[in-house]
């Protein structure tokens, strides 16, 4: 685990507002049609020309920038040019970019048209539950905490949290220490201090929490098939909470910004 | 990206070959690998299986903590 200066965190803020960006790009994209492949090259484009690098592409032999997994996919869909999307279909959008070495990282899950109200209600659950997991982030609250509040939120609306993946400490690598799942117990793991650097990201399943890979060694499905959705945010503890590393710095006072992050 | 997690590794799973029984319900156990490393084995489950004998075919799990240490899941 490393902890950033204000310095790092600025580059950090830029790569995750791009990453946001995009998403907001590829989220106005997604409608029936359209092909995944052609989202990826969207995406692509996007982060070249604001400057930063795509994260994923080439990232552990990963061949592309976006990951778009669909309905029962969780997470790490290969975009395809034979995959059309179709109304109806639940498409997570998990996208990275690299900026003066720095990583973002984000992830949403949005809707092709017009889909079915469980579809809509683990969409809302799921994002639900990452803003509970962000609202743990205050110095001195441990991982486990973010995990319980992410894990509460999803079970409350009675689905499963998946535990083979997981969300990441994020800096100079994609994933650096500490792991962060998406489930307690409370009070255990590491302790979050000021100048970390967190990705959130809660995969909830309508049904089961199994998933397994598919043979492409990317693909994660649901083993019993089921919906399921995915959202992220990148974010740094401050010694005022959380920051929502795509959004503006929140908590004012110039002066006081570099002392923010030092524990 | 989420990464895969570190919190439920899979056993790696091996053939075997049980050279003698140790006290404890322990075992001996010869993995059927290129390199034959010799590992002590609990029985995982039920007790009928603890009638195992020396010279029984068996299915080991192993898990990366300690590579000296596994487990007999069932006989072959």
């Amino acid at each position: 685990m490393t902890t950033k200066s204000w310095r790092d965190l600025q580059s950090m803020h830029r790569a995750c507002t791009i990453v946001v960006e995009t998403l907001d790009a590829l989220a106005e994209a997604a409608v029936a049609g359209t092909t995944t492949k052609e989202l990826d090259t969207l995406s692509r484009e996007r982060i070249v020309k604001a400057g930063a690098i795509p994260a994923f592409l080439g990232y552990r032999g990963y061949p592309a920038t976006l990951c778009i997994s669909l309905n029962n996919e969780v997470v790490h869909g290969i975009p395809s040019a034979k995959r059309k999307l179709k109304d109806g279909d639940l498409v997570s959008l998990d996208l990275g970019c690299i900026v003066d070495g720095f990583y973002g990282d984000a992830a949403r899950t949005v809707a092709v048209g017009k889909v079915s109200p469980e579809a809509q209600r683990l969409m809302k659950a799921t994002e639900e539950s990452l803003h509970a997991g962000i609202a743990q982030c205050q110095p001195a609250k441990r991982v486990g905490d973010i995990g319980a509040a992410v894990q509460g939120v999803a079970e409350g609306y009675g689905y499963s949290v998946v535990r083979e993946f997981v969300g990441h400490g994020i800096g100079t690598s994609l994933h650096e220490d500490p792991q962060v799942p998406n489930y307690g117990p409370a009070g255990r793991r590491e302790r979050l201090v000021p100048g970390m650097c967190l990705a959130i990201e809660p995969m909830v399943n309508v049904g089961r929490p199994d998933v397994r890979v598919l043979e492409d060694g990317w693909t994660a499905v649901t083993v019993d098939g089921s919906l399921s959705a995915h959202f992220e945010l990148s974010l740094a503890i401050t010694r005022h909470g959380p920051w929502i590393l795509s959004e503006p710095y929140p908590y004012g006072k110039e002066t006081e910004k570099e002392a923010a992050v030092h524990a | 990206m989420p990464e895969g997690s570190e919190a439920r590794p899979e056993p790696l799973v091996v053939n075997g070959r049980v050279l003698e029984t140790l006290p404890n319900a322990l075992f001996r156990v010869e993995l059927e690998t290129e390199r034959r490393q010799e590992i002590t084995a609990h029985v995982s489950g039920s007790s009928s299986l603890l009638r195992i004998l020396p010279g029984e075919a068996v299915v080991v799990e192993l898990m990366a903590y300690d590579p000296g240490r596994g487990r007999i899941v069932r006989r072959r």
